[in-house]
Formats: structure tokens, C-alpha cells, sequence
């Protein structure tokens, strides 16, 4: 999954050649081997060098403040959502609607790499979702639908239906 | 072509001219200052409303979807052009308008397909020329985000400034 994601990336930065990846471990860490260093081990490690050498810096934010909110969701993504059991998905989801209640973008309104690599890490969740959940959670259905939209992003994952309009009104969250 | 598009300085059309800003890649527009706002096409041609103004220059500019990118899309712009002309500038009820804007946006990120469009030049110009939206503004959480998130891009900020500053 982590490999396909860097591939994705790859694609929408741009990058002409293709990169290697190998896996570590039981958990797939992946491991970018580059021609002049040492290795590069795990996903936000790899997708971070990736950026810069694109030239794409204001994807890692362009302040000090969103730099530090970029990188904290990028955290989440891999100890929080990743392997987030069951039971979890609710209190995973309801933070994470709550928090996108006044915004467009993770670092509010620049979209950065926390926004792809959230929307690639959840893309399984949403996809599991009943139409009334959708709109429970109508914050985070609202970014993730434009994020699916947003120019090359989507790649390997299959587009969500979203209605895009309200239809259990009655009922306020 | 070249067109010749004046405004009145006392009320400035906000959302034609961010139209004007958005086409002007495309499209010559030579924005000048005067006594009444007019899009000046031809001798034989000219726009006077704010609407028709933004209507003209974002089908001039196609390709640069102002107008949406379907025939539903188009429907749905010409909606909010006539929503924010009716039910937003300087009418009463405008409580009742958020409501229902702030409804619309409960789902969307802008107001219609996935990218900038007039409806959301001309709604926001709508709210940001009203002397009561800035007061109404904390209790429509969604128009708000919708709201400052153009207002932080180009040439939302850069009109917005430019122009309300010298209104008030």
C-alpha cells in the first residue's frame, strides 16, 4: 500500500523516473535506496525527500506554523490511522470532523502534503461508510471529496460517491 | 480584442472585478476608475450590471471554467448569481439567506463543481460588501469557512483590499 502511495506521489509531483522501493520489516516499511547517501526508511521520511526534490516546498508548508501542523498530521497518518482497530474508526473519524470544521485544507488554507497522505490513509475508511455516516461526519466527507478531486491526487484509489447535499437535516451534529 | 471596463469608485462592482482579475491571462481588460461601471465591448455594445459584466467576461474566457463545466454546472452558477443580487445585497432578510448558503456549503469546498466559479466571485463580493455580514458571520460556520478561505487568495485579498478600503 505504502509503495503505491510513494508511486502516486511520484506521479503528482511530477517526477520524471520512477523511483525503487524496497519493504523492512513485517510491517512493509518502505526503504528508498538513493544513489549518493544513506538509505531513506519509512513512508513520511521518503514522501518528505520526495517534495524537496521536486522543488515543492510550500507542500511541507510555508510557515513555521503549518510546517509543524503538516508534519503532526503526518505523524497521525502513520501512528494513528494506520492499523486503527475497529473500535477506533468512530473516535478517529469524530476528532478528525471536529477539527476540519473550519477548514479547507489540514493546514487551513493551503493544501500540503497532510492533506494526500490523510486522504490516501483514510480513503479505506470512508470507503466502508454508509450514506448517513457520510453526512455525520459531513466535515470530513466535504474535505475528502474535494481532495479526491483535486488535480492528479487520486491515482491508485478508486473515486468515493458523495452527495453533496445534505439529506438527514433533521438531525444536527 | 480588447476590452475597456470602467468602475464607479463610490460602489465598486467587487465581483466583476474579480472576474476581470481571473481573465485577464485570457482575455485584455483595462480596468479604469470613473463615475459609472461599464464593460465597454463595442461602440455598438455595453454592459452596465454587475452580473451581466461577470457573465461576459467568463464566457469570453472559457476555458478557464468560470461558468462551471456542464450545462448543470452553468444552472447552478446562474442560481448564485441571481441568490447573491437578490437575497444578499443590501436586502433584508439576510439571516434567512445564510441559512440557507450555510447549507449549501455544509458538503462543498465551493459552491459549485470543484474549482472557483462566479457564483463564488459573486457571492462573496455579495457578503463582502455587506455592512452586516461581518456581525453575522460567527454563527454560519461553513459560509465562514468558505468565506476567509477565498479571502486568503489571490486576487480575492488583493481586489478585497484595493477596493473596500477606499469604499469606507
Amino acid at each position: 500500500m505504502a509503495l503505491r502511495e510513494l508511486s502516486s506521489l511520484e506521479k503528482f509531483l511530477g517526477l520524471k523516473k520512477p523511483n525503487k522501493y524496497s519493504t523492512q520489516g513485517d510491517k512493509k516499511v518502505p526503504v528508498l535506496q538513493s544513489n549518493n547517501g544513506p538509505a531513506l526508511v519509512g513512508l513520511v521520511t521518503i514522501a518528505c525527500h520526495l517534495v524537496k526534490e521536486a522543488k515543492r516546498p510550500e507542500l511541507l508548508g510555508d510557515s513555521a506554523e503549518s510546517r509543524a501542523v503538516v508534519q503532526q498530521w503526518l505523524e497521525h497518518r502513520v501512528t494513528k490511522l494506520d492499523g486503527c482497530t475497529k473500535e477506533d474508526v468512530k473516535t478517529v473519524l469524530k476528532d478528525f470532523n471536529l477539527y476540519l470544521q473550519d477548514k479547507v485544507y489540514l493546514a487551513g488554507n493551503q493544501f500540503t502534503l497532510a492533506d494526500i497522505f490523510m486522504y490516501y490513509g483514510i480513503h479505506s475508511l470512508i470507503v466502508e461508510l454508509a450514506i448517513q455516516e457520510k453526512e455525520q461526519y459531513m466535515n470530513v466527507t466535504r474535505w475528502f471529496d474535494h481532495i479526491q478531486h483535486y488535480p492528479s491526487i487520486r491515482h491508485h484509489l478508486p473515486p468515493v460517491a458523495v452527495l453533496r447535499n445534505r439529506i438527514y437535516t433533521g438531525r444536527h451534529h | 480584442m480588447a476590452l475597456n471596463f470602467t468602475i464607479n469608485t463610490s460602489n465598486p462592482p467587487l465581483g466583476a472585478l474579480l472576474a476581470a482579475e481571473h481573465v485577464k491571462g485570457s482575455v485584455q481588460v483595462s480596468v479604469e476608475e470613473g463615475k459609472d461601471t461599464q464593460l465597454h465591448v463595442s461602440d455598438a455594445i455595453q454592459f452596465n450590471d454587475a452580473n451581466s459584466i461577470s457573465r461576459y467576461l467568463a464566457r469570453v474566457a472559457p476555458s478557464l471554467g468560470l461558468y462551471g463545466a456542464n450545462m448543470m454546472e452553468q444552472t447552478e452558477v446562474d442560481h448564485w448569481l441571481e441568490f447573491s443580487a437578490r437575497r444578499l445585497c443590501g436586502q433584508p432578510g439576510l439571516t434567512v439567506a445564510l441559512g440557507e448558503l450555510d447549507k449549501a456549503l455544509s458538503l462543498r469546498t465551493f459552491l459549485v463543481g470543484h474549482a472557483i466559479t462566479l457564483a463564488d466571485l459573486s457571492v462573496w463580493a455579495a457578503l463582502k460588501g455587506h455592512k452586516e455580514w461581518p456581525n453575522q458571520g460567527k454563527s454560519f460556520s461553513h459560509v465562514n469557512r468558505w468565506f476567509s478561505f477565498l479571502s486568503s487568495q489571490v486576487p480575492f485579498s488583493s481586489v478585497g483590499n484595493k477596493y473596500t478600503t477606499k469604499k469606507a
